[in-house]
């Protein structure tokens, strides 16, 4: 087969299941343009024939974006900061030191990822009632604060920094502490990348634990607040669409701008 | 030297206790916590009582936890589908031209999109008057309209495609990193011995693949029989039972009818058969003794 066939049939596979992924959220932006556009009219409306960004204007106005994006925020960089800053500390040791209890920690994490407990969510609910955290977004965070597979990654990570460094940081006297933020913390800043941007995917995108937990609808992040906003407002859907549109777009923005790093890190996962 | 040792292990426990202290509350707890509350008929209405294994018992007659854990094992049946087209994908995308990056991008996007905007799109997409409708009549697919996700017949299926689609990109981005590990002279050797493109996919790629589909079909597995959001969003096990699966189940037991106890035995008994299902996944692709790399 000639060098340019082959491209053109690889170029058309490759059209076709762009269309399939992509093509539904470009006909949701093509709704959110379309100002008092019916989606279920027939024929129903798929390309744009006018566009207007009233929807977005009129949604933004009605909802209180500004808020639900602000707990959204708040929600996602306290889940993020907890992550790092918990997986960095728990798997570091076990990369690095050899200790007492190193197999009994490890045979424990891996349990966990074996046993799925679907009760999970009761007995969240019950902890963070018991510590008065309901209605809170420490609430919403807690229970998510650190993860078993944000350990491992991290632990694949300390695991490429030479042994050597640690110990010509103890060879000038610093503590084990010191060692740790000055010498190799700086050094695995692309898995900490890595751990970041997944954890901010999923605080962003995390809609039922945050309902279970905050009695308030004020407090409710984005995507909460959009099931919301469908249940309200079920006909109205140029506005439902450019509120959808509202909030993805931020985390595909975050997603194409750090695509590489994150790429590497899912494909790193499985190595771990 | 054995002092050496002794405060390696104190400051190893001291850098680990805050992890630890949060997986123990949040991670292990729920598993521990979960087996005496499942004895009990626990619920925010009346005293508590112990209840012996009456749960377990009442989990057995109740049709419609029966019918949940059926559904569930109807929805692992969208694994092998996944990873059939998730390596397809990978191959495809493995390709060195222009663009590349760009397009393997554009099907990642669907994974980083919540599950929320995922089931809206989906949902008006379905619609009776929706656009899929519209564009199977005109090619002559479908004779009549079709209520996609509110037929009892089609419901289940349709989940099981939106969940396929939402997740596809993300194995595909497993399996890409599966073949960009695989050696080029691997592919030279047998493109000398004669192979053609099928031949190298059945007999090179696909054995190479093997602890990566592993690690996949697993994943996958779990995430079917765990399968909560998009079911609780478009159909909340709707209509009739025809989409009420497990986790669904236990979710309305527990958080909205405040059943915990009960709930408790019903994640017990899932627990169970999700471990077991995961051992017969190792166990299946242990066999024929290809070591992973």
């Amino acid at each position: 087969m000639p060098r340019s066939l082959r491209y053109l049939i690889t170029y058309i596979l490759l059209i076709l299941l762009a269309l399939f992924m992509m093509g539904p959220f470009l006909w949701l932006l093509s709704v959110s343009l379309m100002p008092g556009r019916n989606v279920f009219a027939n024929p129903p409306a798929i390309l744009p024939t006018f566009i207007a960004f009233d929807n977005y204007v009129q949604v933004w106005n009605f909802m209180n974006f500004p808020r639900y994006i602000m707990n959204t925020v708040v929600i996602t960089l306290l889940g993020v900061a907890f992550n790092i800053f918990l997986s960095c500390l728990t798997a570091y040791p076990l990369a690095a030191f050899r200790f007492k209890g190193r197999n009994l920690v490890f045979t424990l994490l891996i349990s966990t990822m074996i046993i799925p407990s679907a009760t999970a969510m009761i007995v969240h609910y019950l902890t963070i009632q018991a510590f008065h955290l309901g209605n809170t977004f420490l609430g919403v965070v807690l229970p998510a604060a650190v993860s078993v597979f944000n350990i491992f990654l991290m632990r694949q990570t300390f695991l490429g920094i030479p042994a050597d460094i640690r110990d010509s940081g103890k060879m000038d006297g610093a503590s084990e502490l010191r060692i740790f933020i000055q010498l190799v913390m700086p050094l695995v800043k692309p898995g900490i990348a890595v751990i970041g941007l997944l954890e901010v995917m999923a605080f962003w995108n995390n809609f039922l634990w945050p309902i279970v937990v905050l009695d308030d609808p004020q407090k409710y992040p984005l995507a909460a607040a959009l099931t919301y906003l469908n249940g309200q407002f079920s006909y109205n859907f140029g506005w439902i669409a450019a509120g959808t549109m509202i909030s993805v777009l931020p985390i595909i923005i975050v997603f194409l701008f750090t695509q590489k790093y994150y790429m590497e890190g899912i494909a790193g996962a499985i190595k771990g | 030297m054995y002092k050496a040792i002794r405060s390696e292990t104190f400051t190893a426990w001291a850098f680990m206790a805050p992890g630890l202290l949060f997986l123990a509350v949040f991670t292990f707890w729920p598993i521990i916590y979960g087996i005496p509350l499942s004895l009990t008929d626990y619920s925010v209405i009346a005293e508590t009582r112990y209840v012996g294994l009456d749960n377990f018992t009442r989990a057995f007659q109740d049709h419609n936890f029966l019918i949940s854990l059926w559904n569930s094992l109807v929805y692992v049946l969208i694994v092998p589908v996944i990873q059939i087209i998730a390596i397809l994908m990978a191959i495809l995308v493995n390709s060195r031209i222009p663009g590349i990056k760009m397009f393997r991008a554009a099907y990642y996007i669907p994974v980083v999109t919540s599950m929320v905007a995922v089931a809206l799109i989906w949902s008006w997409l379905l619609g009776n008057n929706g656009v899929v409708n519209y564009l199977l009549l005109k090619v002559g697919l479908l004779s009549e309209q079709v209520s996609w996700l509110s037929t009892s017949s089609t419901a289940l299926y349709v989940l099981m495609f939106i969940t396929m689609w939402k997740g596809l990109g993300y194995y595909m981005m497993l399996y890409l990193a599966g073949l960009q590990g695989i050696p080029a002279d691997l592919y030279e050797a047998a493109r000398v011995d004669g192979a053609g493109p099928l031949r190298l996919i059945v007999h090179v790629t696909l054995p190479l693949l093997r602890p990566h589909i592993l690690f996949c079909t697993l994943i996958s597995v779990m995430g079917a029989i765990r399968v909560f959001d998009e079911v609780y969003i478009l159909t909340k096990g709707g209509p009739g039972t025809s989409t009420l699966t497990s986790s669904v189940y236990i979710f309305q037991k527990g958080l909205e009818q405040f059943n915990f106890g009960y709930a408790s035995a019903l994640g017990l008994i899932v627990s169970v058969l999700v471990g077991a299902l995961s051992v017969l996944v190792f166990r299946l692709n242990r066999k024929g003794g290809v070591n992973s790399y």
